[in-house]
């Protein structure tokens, strides 16, 4: 049985519809990202599965499960095998660092010892420095020692390495690698691509509250084009490279192709044979970045064409 | 002990250690409390001197009126500020019940209502002419009982304060008329028409302060004492169900959503 599992979700407020019809399963180990722009979605699909908001009411609403549970009528039981790393919470403020995990590890069953909570966030060297002090990186380590505090078998991270430098971030990656591996269900939410092509097996790209792509994660990066792009030699035209649909973005050639290291041999020796340098050559495979650029310019496009058949349509109207 | 039993305890001793270490909470509930209950009727005592009944009416309607302030205000005041920081809904985010969760920061005012009015009390004994109460029992339940009624109507009521700034003056008012009506600022009251002390004697407030007086009255027995506070605690039993009922239905866990 998978670990969490939304089925046709559906959140409204009001008029808005934050979340409209998504489905996906997270088995059990597995990381899963939820991705997209802001106010797509993905912190209400969070909420939602935290037991913070329900489903729209009816049929309609659609389902979710954690631990084959129900977040909003079974919240209690939910809540304590879940760990919640909420993208806006408050701390008390006066309280120091080690105050603070004492008094949530009074909240919790069967607890980590305070130390081990702050050693794995790297917060050890701040224990009697008060909450207020600390920076908005080290609050997001505090928030994440809170999370874990209670050994969680699913854990709900939204936006887990926000204002982290890059070596705390580095470090919470690796904590976030080490708790998946001993078994624990993790979803986040993120900004940074980068953050979950590591860290994730499976994704979701959401937009406007729908998920626009999604699946395994090196299944689909796969099924994207690498790029291979290189300074255009002062000679030689685009159209005349060995490589079709090759573009020129500024004096940077820019070929997206499904195999670029194999575009790249072929350009190469091309360029060997009529001794040319490809200056800045970069190849590289598909990257989340890349899947998440061209899903944005397919929707412009979208849009365009929108705006286009709108124009027509009205030009026929009249 | 239950869970709950025992999450309710941890929330409790959470609660009165962030209060303590709020001095802006200890002025007002704390500096406020001690100074007026103990000084008005002092100050009664010092005019009014071999009028013992003249204290305890002033120190009854004063107690009241503190009372109001350290529990229905500040737990007003503090669960405001609480949700509107997010940190109701981080304390949520734990296994913690929302019944323990709101329970521990009644309980925590409750004690510190009993201990504050058991203060006054024992200092108005030492300082003037005040007699303790005939019936100490029931002037403790009118305390415990009061302070938990306030406490669940202040809860309730955070519902229709829209930001944390505003709880206190949005209480003021709540302060200002339980005064009134319990005798805090003397017998003005008595003075008012017919059907503004019936609708004053409604207040949970003037309940309080109805059980206290049975307490301190110089005659009495048991059973006569628990008829005459038959009417003012079923009153405050109507108040606890307002109460809860209202915090059940629009109590808000965190900010609205725009």
């Amino acid at each position: 049985m998978a670990a969490i599992q939304v089925n046709g979700l559906r959140k409204s407020y009001g008029d808005f519809t934050a979340v409209r019809d998504i489905s996906f399963e997270v088995p059990q180990g597995e990381i899963f990202a939820l991705l997209g722009r802001n106010g797509a979605g993905k912190t209400t699909t969070m909420e939602v599965l935290a037991g913070f908001q329900a489903p729209d009411g009816g049929p309609g609403g659609g389902t979710v499960r954690v631990l084959g549970l129900d977040p909003v009528r079974d919240r209690a039981r939910v809540r304590r095998s879940v760990g919640i790393m909420l993208q806006e919470a408050g701390f008390f403020p006066d309280l120091t660092v080690a105050q603070t995990v004492d008094a949530w590890r009074d909240f919790v069953a069967a607890p980590r010892p305070r130390d081990e909570a702050l050693e794995l966030t790297s917060l050890g060297s701040k224990a009697a420095t008060r909450v207020r002090q600390l920076s908005g990186g080290e609050k997001r380590r505090l928030d994440l020692a809170l999370a874990i505090l209670s050994r969680p078998d699913v854990l709900f991270l939204d936006e887990p390495t926000t204002g982290m430098d890059p070596e705390a971030r580095r470090r919470t990656w690796e904590v976030i690698l080490d708790l998946a591996r001993q078994g624990t269900t993790i979803l986040l939410t993120t900004h940074y691509l980068e953050e979950a092509q590591r860290l994730a097996s499976s994704m979701a790209i959401m937009d406007r509250g729908r998920i626009v792509a999604g699946g395994g994660m090196a299944e689909t990066l796969a099924a994207q084009t690498g790029r291979v792009a290189f300074d255009l030699p002062l000679s030689v035209g685009v159209e005349e490279l060995p490589v079709p649909g090759a573009t020129l973005e500024g004096g940077t050639v820019v070929c997206r192709v499904t195999e670029p290291d194999l575009a790249a041999q072929t350009l190469l020796g091309w360029a060997g044979e009529r001794g040319l340098r490809l200056r800045g050559l970069e190849v590289r495979t598909a990257t989340l970045e890349d899947l998440f650029l061209d899903l944005s310019a397919d929707e412009k496009n979208d849009e365009r064409s929108g705006e286009k058949s709108g124009e027509r349509n009205e030009r026929e109207v009249v | 002990m239950t869970v709950s039993a025992r999450d309710l305890a941890v929330l409790t001793r959470f609660s009165g250690r962030l209060f303590w270490r709020d001095r802006a909470a200890q002025s007002t509930s704390v500096g406020l409390f001690l100074g007026l209950g103990i000084g008005l009727p002092f100050l009664m005592d010092r005019l009014r001197p071999g009028r013992p009944d003249f204290v305890v009416d002033q120190h009854v309607g004063v107690l009241t009126m503190v009372l109001v302030l350290a529990t229905f205000g500040q737990i007003t005041i503090t669960l405001t500020a609480r949700r509107d920081q997010l940190l109701l809904k981080r304390m949520r985010a734990t296994g913690l019940a929302d019944r323990d969760i709101l329970g521990g920061e009644v309980a925590n005012l409750v004690v510190q209502g009993t201990g504050l009015a058991a203060v006054v009390s024992v200092a108005l004994y030492a300082l003037t002419s005040l007699p303790v109460p005939r019936d100490p029992l029931l002037y403790l339940l009118a305390v415990v009982a009061g302070a938990a009624v306030l406490c669940l109507l202040g809860t309730a009521f955070t519902a229709a304060v829209p930001r944390a700034e505003l709880a206190a003056v949005m209480s003021m008012p709540v302060f200002l008329l339980s005064g009134f009506g319990a005798g805090g600022f003397g017998p003005l009251l008595q003075m008012a028409p017919e059907w503004v002390r019936a609708v004053f004697e409604l207040l949970p407030s003037s309940a309080v302060a109805e059980v206290a007086r049975v307490a301190y009255a110089a005659d009495g027995s048991l059973v006569g004492d628990l008829q005459a506070a038959a009417v003012p605690a079923l009153k405050l039993a109507v108040w606890a169900a307002v109460g809860l009922a209202a915090t059940a239905r629009w109590f808000r866990w965190e900010i609205r959503r725009p």
